[in-house]
């Protein structure tokens, strides 16, 4: 049991006991339920069982290479696009982003990859994003944040000309 | 039971498994059986049955967490107040609508099963476009609980640190961006109606 898992049940609580003294219906909520669950529980086993291959997969010592202070500004797009490859939810990305941070990757490039990872990670994609909203709002909000893990990248490159706050002491 | 006379509908059913186990579904099972085949081939039998005992623990975590947020979504869904909503962080809300939006998404907990299903009801309640883009945005770059969890633990408290400041202007940036951009957006309502 996690912190996350007890605040959500928390709210679930607070907002059924909310249902009943208001009365609502169960029939709508139920519905709702139901049609949200059949939209994401098969695709998501799908996705969470490709996502452990893919991660086992990717070279990750290679990357970490092209990740490293001598790779300069290269270093920033290379991270974003390794971002976009990790379908995988947080235990993965982070344990990805701990190895390239042992290999030498510089605290810029790591801010890129987990910024480019947080906000286009493909499994959210296509688990979530594309059956509950569909494809025009996909199209907007890539074209809309497609600056951003370059823009948070390029604002560490100027914080660490000023400060060396912030180098990463990743988890052995 | 006139309340869920639904669940005897042939053709709301029909639907029902479309969107389970249709086209969608099949691509997903097709590239998870191609990378368990290739992780076999290139890692070897032990790697392959070690990744795939991974993956089945994480989805029996996963499941019940989902379950919850589901419910908590279909609550909200029936019961949440669209007129004031959209007054919030309508088209009209200016950058006061973004900065909610951006405070909402910081604060959301868990996956992302409880932030989306709420994405999509907020966007079926007539939220504008930008703070969509920045409630999203925030809940990726800015989630507290992901910062908590997973960047101190992973990469030390002072990259934690960094990494959250040079994310604030971020979900702001990507909402005034939405508003810019010259694209139509449009919704596939519970009916299956398009609504703009």
């Amino acid at each position: 049991m996690s912190v996350g898992f007890l605040v959500l049940f928390a709210i679930l609580v607070i907002l059924l006991g909310l249902a009943i003294t208001r009365r609502e219906r169960p029939g709508p909520i139920v519905k709702r339920f139901i049609e949200q669950v059949a939209k994401l529980l098969p695709r998501m086993i799908c996705a969470l069982i490709a996502a452990g291959f893919v991660a086992e997969l990717l070279p990750k010592e290679a990357i970490a290479r092209l990740l490293g202070a001598e790779a300069g500004l290269l270093a920033i797009p290379v991270a974003a696009a390794t971002g976009l490859l990790i379908p995988a939810g947080p235990v993965i990305s982070f344990a990805v982003a701990a190895v390239f941070a042992k290999a030498g990757a510089s605290t810029p490039a790591l801010v890129t990859f987990i910024t480019s990872w947080s906000i286009f990670a493909a499994h959210r994609i296509l688990i979530y994003e594309l059956p509950l909203l569909g494809p025009s709002f996909l199209r907007m909000r890539a074209l809309a944040a497609l600056a951003l893990p370059f823009l948070a990248g390029v604002l560490s490159v100027f914080v660490g000309l000023m400060t060396s706050f912030g180098a990463p002491v990743p988890m052995p | 039971m006139a309340e869920f006379s639904y669940l005897k509908d042939p053709v709301w059913r029909k639907e029902i498994l479309r969107d389970a186990f249709g086209k969608g579904f099949l691509g997903f099972a097709a590239f998870a059986v191609f990378t368990g085949v290739l992780c076999w081939w290139v890692r070897g039998a032990e790697l392959f049955l070690q990744t795939f005992g991974g993956d089945a623990e994480l989805l029996i975590k996963l499941l019940p967490r989902v379950m919850v947020a589901l419910s908590i979504a279909a609550l909200i869904w029936v019961m949440l107040p669209r007129d004031r909503i959209s007054a919030l962080v309508g088209t009209d809300s200016g950058l006061r609508g973004l900065f909610i939006a951006m405070l909402a998404g910081a604060v959301t907990p868990g996956g992302p099963s409880s932030a989306y299903a709420l994405l999509a009801v907020l966007a079926l309640s007539g939220a504008d476009r930008g703070a969509l883009v920045a409630y999203i945005t925030a809940w990726a770059t800015l989630g507290l609980q992901r910062i908590l969890v997973w960047d101190v633990p992973f990469m030390g408290t002072e990259f934690a640190i960094l990494r959250g400041l040079i994310s604030l202007p971020l979900p702001v940036v990507a909402g005034l961006i939405a508003r810019m951009l010259p694209l139509t957006v449009t919704y596939r309502d519970e009916a299956g109606i398009h609504r703009p």
